[in-house]
C-alpha cells in the first residue's frame, strides 16, 4: 500500500518535475517570446518572404510562361523605365493615392468630429457609415461604374434633371475625369474606416481639455487645432500610413472601374504589372513593375515608424 | 456643456452630417433598387423620358431566385464565411501572441522584428500571386479553402500584430506583476489576465481581419478553380458576367446579399469595435 | 432588450446556417478518367449549357470519361492559365482566344493528331485559325471555333437617312454617319482597353488603309503615311458620328446601348441581335415592334486599300502538366465528331462558327437571312495581329497592351494628333520588336 503510494508521488513529482521545467523554460522572456512570435513568423516566412524572393528572381531574369528564361540583371527594370505607359501608370498611381488619402483624411475627421455628439440614431448611423468599408471593394466598384456608365448613369439623370447640365458628363470616357472618378470612388470607400479609427482617437480625448480651451476663450477651430489634432496626431498617422499602403497599391478598384483605360490613362502600377504580367505572359517584366512600388511604400513607413518613435521619445 | 445658436447647429452639425449620409449610403440605396428593379426597367437609358432610376414600382424577386438557383451564391457565401472566420482566427492567435511578445516582453530583436512583421504588409499582392500559386500547388492546397486560409493571414496578422499591440500596451504592467507574485506563469498571466482584459482591442482586430478578408480577391481567383469553392466576390464577378451582358440584377442583389454577414457582424459589435480601437489608439 | 434580441437573432440564423450546411455538397473524388476543362462564360449561354448537360453525360457513355466543365470570366483565363501553367497544376484543356496558343505554346501537348484528322473530314481548317495553332510547325492547340464580328445596325434608322444598302467604303459610311448623329442615332464603337470589340474594329481599319504593325521581318512600319490617313480619317469620323462615350465602353456597352436604342450601329459579334431575338418582349423599336426585326448585319467597310475584319478565334489547348493528356485528347476527338459538333453549333445559331469549311453549308444558314454574313466571316479572315509577320508572342504583347487601339483613342479623344499617336504607338511597338 505504501510502496504503492511512494511509486505515486514518484510519478507526479516527476510529472510536475517536467511540466515546471517546461513552465519555467517560458518564464525565459526570451523563449517565451520565440515561442509566442513562431507562429506569426512561420506564416509569413512561408508565404510572404518565401514568394517575395522568388518574385524578385523573376524580376531579373526574362522569364515568361512556361519557360524559365535566363539572367538579365536589370534589363526589366531599365524597360520600364523607359516604358511610357508605365510612368503613366507611377504618376496616376501618385496622384490617386495623394488626392484620395487627402480627401478621405479631410473628410473623415469631420465626419469623426460630427460622429463623437450625442444624437438621436446615433448607434445605427455609426454602424451604418461603416457600410462602404464592409461591402466587398470589386461589388462596390461595380456599382459605381453602374453608377458612371455613359449610357445608363443614374448621375447623369439626376444633373439633367436638376438643370446643371444638358449632355452628358464624360465619367469614365476621359483620362482625367476617369482618374478623378476613382478618387471619389476611393474616398468613399476609405473614408469610413478613417472616421471610425479617429473617433476612436477623439474619445480618449478628455472634454475637460475642452472646456478648459473654451473657458480661455478659445473658438471652435481654435480648440480643434491646438487641442484636438495634436493629441490626434498618433492616430492620424497610423491610419494615414495604412492607407497609403491599401491605396498605393490598389488593384481591385481600377480593375473594375476602368480596366485601365481609356487608353491606358487610367493604369496603376498594380495594374499595369498585371497586365503585363499575366495579360502578357511576361513575367519577369511583371514582377519588375510590381516591385516599384516597394521603395515608396518602404519610405512611408519608415517616415511614420521614425515619426512615432520621437513622439514615443517625446 | 457648451450652448450653440440653433442656426449654428444646423448649419454645423445637420447638414453635413446629412450630406455624409447621402454620400455614403446612396449607392446602397440604388444598389438596392437596382436588386429589386425587373430587368425590363434596367435598359432605360438617362435620357429617355420614362427613365426613373431613383424607384421603382414594380418591384420583383426574380433576381434574387435568379442568383439563388441558377448560381452557386449559397455555396459562396458558405465559402467565403468560413474562410474569413478560420483565418481570422488563425490571425489573431498569432496577431495576440507575437502583439504581447512585441508590447511587453524584453528580448533581442525585437524592435527588428516588429519592424519586419510590418515590412510585410508592404508586398503587394499582385506581386505574389504567381509564386504564391506554386507553393500552394505545392503544398495541395489548390482548390481547396485552407490555400486561401493560409493566406490570408499574411495581411490580417500585421495589422492584428500592429492594434494588439498598442492594445497591450494600455494595459498597467502591474495586472500581470500582481498575478506572477501570485504564482501564475508568464504565460498563464498572458492568457488569463491580459487577454480578457483585452477583449475588445481582440474583437476589433477580428472584425477588421474579417472585413479584409471577406474583400481579398486576386488570390481567390487564382487559387480556386471550381464553382463550388468560389468565394462571393470572385463568384459574382466570374458568373454574373457573361462578356457581352452583365446580369445586372443579379450582379447586385449579389452585391447585396454579399455585404449582409458581416455588415451584422458590424452590427452587433460595432460598439466593441470602437472601444477597442480606443484602447490601441490611447497607447 | 438589445441583448434578448441578439439572442434570438443567433438562433434564427442558426437555423439558416444549418440550411445553408445541409445544401454544401461534398467534395466530388477525382477519378480516374476526368477531363478538366477551363472555357470563359459563353455570350451564348446556351452553349454552355450543352457542355454541362448533353456533352458531360454522352461523352460518360461513349468514352467513360467524366468531363469536368468550368467556365470563368474571358478575362480571368490568362491569370488562371498562368498560375496553372507555372505551377504545373490544373485544368487539362484551357479554351485560349486569339493568339495566345503562341504565349504559351511551349506547356502544349501536340494536337497535330486531331487537327488533320478533323481537317480531312470538315472540308480544311481556315488558314488563319491554322496560323493561329501553329508554332514551329506544330499544332499546339486545337481551333475550336470563331466568332465573326460584323456590323449590326437599324434598317429603319439607316433608311431614314437614305441608305438602302449599307455603305461598302469608309468614306460613304462616314457620311450616313454623319446624318445619323444629327438624328441623335450615332454609330457605337468601343476604343477602350477591351479584348473584342475594340480590336476586331481598330486592326481592320489599319489594315484596309494599307498601314500594318510590322513588315515580313519584324520590322516596325506603323509609322507610315497609310497608318496617319487612317487615324486622321478616325479621328474626324469619330466626332462626327460616333457616341463619343465610347472611349470608356467595354465589350458589353455597345450591346446595351444598341438594345436600349442609344446607337444605330455597332461592330459586335451576334449577341446584339441573339438577344434582341431572345428577349422580343423587352426590346422593342420606337414603334413598338420588336427590336430584332429591325436589324441588319453587315461587314466592315472598305478603305482605299480593300476590305479586312478581325474575328475572335477560340481554340483549346492540351496541357503538359495534364495527368490525363490522353483522356483530354479524346474527348477533343469526340467533341469534334460532326454528330457532336453539331449539337454546339446549332445552339449557337451562328454567333460563333467553325474552323473548318464544310460547316458554311450546313441547312442552319438557311434559317434565318439575318444571320447570313457570318457565314462565311470566318473564311474571309485574311491576315492577323502582327501582320505582316507572324502572330506570336510580340503580336501578342502588343495586342495585350492595346497599342493600336490606343492610337486610335489618343486621336480621337483630342489628347493626341494623328502623327502624334502614331508616332508614339510605333515608338512602343518597337520596344516589343527589338
Amino acid at each position: 500500500m505504501g510502496g504503492g503510494r511512494a511509486a505515486q508521488d514518484l510519478h507526479l513529482s516527476t510529472e510536475r518535475a517536467r511540466v515546471s521545467r517546461l513552465t519555467r523554460a517560458l518564464e525565459s522572456e526570451k523563449l517565451l517570446a520565440t515561442a509566442l512570435l513562431a507562429p506569426a513568423t512561420a506564416i509569413l516566412l512561408l508565404f510572404i518572404a518565401y514568394p517575395f524572393v522568388m518574385a524578385l528572381w523573376f524580376s531579373l531574369t526574362s522569364i515568361r510562361v512556361g519557360d524559365a528564361g535566363e539572367f538579365v540583371g536589370l534589363a526589366n527594370f531599365s524597360k520600364a523605365i523607359h516604358d511610357t505607359i508605365f510612368r503613366m501608370a507611377f504618376e496616376n498611381t501618385v496622384f490617386y493615392t495623394f488626392w484620395a488619402t487627402i480627401f478621405k483624411l479631410v473628410l473623415g475627421m469631420w465626419l469623426a468630429l460630427l460622429l463623437n455628439r450625442h444624437f438621436r440614431f446615433k448607434r445605427i448611423i455609426r454602424a451604418s457609415m461603416l457600410l462602404p468599408f464592409i461591402i466587398p471593394t470589386v461589388l462596390s466598384a461595380f456599382a459605381w461604374r453602374w453608377m458612371f456608365d455613359p449610357t445608363f448613369s443614374v448621375m447623369n439623370w439626376m444633373l439633367y434633371h436638376a438643370g446643371l447640365i444638358t449632355d452628358r458628363m464624360p465619367f469614365l470616357s476621359s483620362g482625367d475625369w476617369a482618374m478623378w472618378c476613382a478618387v471619389a470612388v476611393n474616398t468613399w470607400r476609405g473614408m469610413p474606416f478613417f472616421a471610425i479609427t479617429l473617433l476612436a482617437g477623439l474619445q480618449t480625448i478628455s472634454p475637460d481639455l475642452h472646456e478648459a480651451a473654451a473657458l480661455d476663450g478659445a473658438g471652435a477651430w481654435h480648440r480643434f487645432w491646438h487641442v484636438t489634432w495634436p493629441l490626434l496626431l498618433p492616430v492620424t498617422l497610423v491610419v494615414v500610413v495604412f492607407s497609403v499602403i491599401q491605396t498605393f497599391s490598389d488593384f481591385q478598384l481600377i480593375y473594375v472601374l476602368t480596366g485601365g483605360g481609356p487608353a491606358n490613362s487610367t493604369h496603376l502600377i498594380a495594374t499595369y504589372a498585371y497586365q503585363i504580367g499575366v495579360g502578357s505572359g511576361l513575367l519577369g517584366e511583371g514582377a519588375a513593375l510590381s516591385l516599384f512600388m516597394f521603395p515608396v511604400l518602404f519610405a512611408v513607413v519608415w517616415v511614420q515608424l521614425r515619426f512615432l518613435k520621437r513622439m514615443d521619445n517625446a | 456643456m457648451l450652448i450653440e445658436r440653433k442656426w449654428k447647429k444646423w448649419f454645423l452639425f445637420y447638414l453635413p452630417m446629412a450630406a455624409f449620409i447621402a454620400f455614403t449610403l446612396f449607392p446602397f440605396y440604388w444598389m438596392a433598387i437596382t436588386a429589386f428593379r425587373p430587368d425590363a426597367e434596367l435598359y432605360a437609358t438617362w435620357r429617355q423620358p420614362n427613365a426613373a432610376p431613383l424607384w421603382t414600382l414594380h418591384p420583383t424577386l426574380e433576381h434574387f431566385v435568379g442568383l439563388m438557383q441558377t448560381t452557386a451564391f449559397p455555396t459562396w457565401l458558405w465559402n467565403t464565411m468560413l474562410i474569413a472566420v478560420v483565418s481570422t482566427l488563425i490571425s489573431l492567435v498569432c496577431g495576440m501572441f507575437a502583439g504581447y511578445a512585441l508590447a511587453r516582453l524584453r528580448f533581442r530583436g525585437s524592435e527588428f522584428l516588429g519592424t519586419a512583421i510590418f515590412v510585410t504588409y508592404l508586398v503587394p499582392q499582385t506581386l505574389l500571386f504567381i509564386p504564391l500559386a506554386d507553393i500552394v500547388r505545392d503544398l495541395q492546397l489548390g482548390n481547396t479553402p485552407w490555400a486561401l486560409m493560409l493566406t490570408y493571414p499574411t495581411f490580417l496578422i500585421p495589422f492584428c500584430t500592429w492594434l494588439l499591440m498598442g492594445y497591450f500596451k494600455t494595459i498597467p504592467k502591474e495586472l500581470e506583476e500582481c498575478a506572477r507574485i501570485d504564482g501564475a506563469t508568464r504565460f498563464g498571466a498572458m492568457v488569463r489576465i491580459i487577454f480578457p482584459v483585452a477583449v475588445p482591442g481582440i474583437l476589433s482586430a477580428g472584425i477588421f481581419a474579417f472585413t479584409l478578408s471577406w474583400n481579398e480577391f486576386i488570390y481567390a481567383l487564382v487559387f480556386m478553380a471550381s464553382a463550388d469553392q468560389k468565394t462571393v466576390p470572385v463568384g459574382v464577378v466570374s458568373e454574373l458576367i457573361r462578356g457581352d451582358i452583365f446580369f445586372w440584377g443579379q450582379l447586385m442583389m449579389g452585391a447585396l446579399l454579399g455585404s449582409v454577414p458581416v455588415a451584422l457582424v458590424y452590427s452587433f459589435f460595432v460598439e466593441y469595435y470602437v472601444t477597442g480601437l480606443t484602447g490601441s489608439v490611447k497607447g | 432588450m438589445a441583448q434578448f434580441s441578439r439572442r434570438k437573432f443567433l438562433q434564427y440564423s442558426g437555423v439558416g446556417m444549418a440550411g445553408i450546411l445541409a445544401a454544401h455538397r461534398a467534395p466530388v473524388f477525382a477519378q480516374a478518367n476526368t477531363v478538366h476543362i477551363l472555357r470563359w462564360n459563353d455570350f451564348v449561354p446556351a452553349a454552355d449549357k450543352v457542355l454541362r448537360e448533353v456533352f458531360a453525360p454522352e461523352v460518360m457513355k461513349a468514352l467513360g470519361l467524366k468531363l469536368n466543365v468550368e467556365t470563368v470570366n474571358a478575362n480571368d483565363i490568362p491569370a488562371r492559365a498562368t498560375a496553372s501553367i507555372q505551377s504545373g497544376n490544373g485544368p487539362d484543356i484551357f479554351m485560349l482566344l486569339n493568339n495566345y496558343p503562341h504565349l504559351y505554346a511551349s506547356a502544349a501537348v501536340d494536337v497535330g493528331a486531331i487537327a488533320d484528322e478533323v481537317g480531312k473530314a470538315q472540308g480544311g481548317i481556315y488558314a488563319a485559325s491554322a496560323q493561329l495553332n501553329r508554332v514551329g510547325g506544330k499544332w499546339v492547340s486545337m481551333p475550336w471555333s470563331v466568332v465573326p464580328a460584323m456590323i449590326a445596325y437599324r434598317k429603319s434608322w439607316f433608311d431614314e437617312v437614305g441608305a438602302r444598302t449599307f455603305p461598302k467604303t469608309w468614306q460613304e459610311y462616314h457620311a450616313v454617319g454623319k446624318k445619323l448623329k444629327a438624328n441623335k442615332h450615332p454609330i457605337g464603337q468601343t476604343l477602350g482597353n477591351t479584348f473584342g470589340d475594340a480590336p476586331t474594329f481598330t486592326y481592320p481599319l489599319l489594315w484596309s488603309y494599307g498601314g500594318q504593325e510590322v513588315d515580313a521581318k519584324g520590322k516596325v512600319v506603323l509609322d507610315s503615311k497609310e497608318t496617319v490617313d487612317s487615324v486622321r480619317f478616325m479621328a474626324q469620323f469619330w466626332k462626327d458620328a460616333h457616341d463619343e462615350g465610347g472611349l470608356a465602353w467595354d465589350d458589353s456597352n455597345n450591346n446595351r446601348a444598341f438594345l436600349s436604342g442609344d446607337i444605330s450601329a455597332s461592330l459586335n459579334g451576334a449577341s446584339i441581335y441573339v438577344a434582341a431575338l431572345n428577349g422580343a418582349e423587352k426590346f422593342k423599336t420606337e414603334k413598338g415592334a420588336p427590336l430584332h426585326t429591325d436589324i441588319l448585319h453587315a461587314p466592315l467597310p472598305a478603305g482605299p486599300k480593300g476590305a479586312h475584319a478581325y474575328h475572335t478565334a477560340f481554340n483549346h489547348m492540351v496541357m503538359k502538366y495534364s495527368k490525363n493528356a490522353k483522356g483530354a485528347i479524346e474527348f477533343l476527338r469526340w467533341a469534334h465528331r460532326k454528330e457532336n459538333y453539331e449539337k454546339w453549333f446549332l445552339v449557337q445559331k451562328g454567333f460563333a462558327v467553325a474552323p473548318t469549311r464544310e460547316w458554311e453549308k450546313h441547312a442552319m444558314w438557311k434559317n434565318d437571312p439575318v444571320m447570313l454574313p457570318f457565314r462565311n466571316g470566318a473564311a474571309a479572315q485574311k491576315r492577323l495581329m502582327g501582320y505582316a509577320s507572324q502572330p506570336d508572342k510580340r503580336a501578342a504583347e502588343a495586342w495585350n497592351k492595346f497599342l493600336v487601339t490606343v492610337m486610335y483613342a489618343q486621336a480621337c479623344s483630342g489628347k493626341m494628333k494623328p502623327e502624334e499617336a502614331v508616332k508614339w504607338a510605333a515608338g512602343e511597338l518597337r520596344k516589343i520588336y527589338t
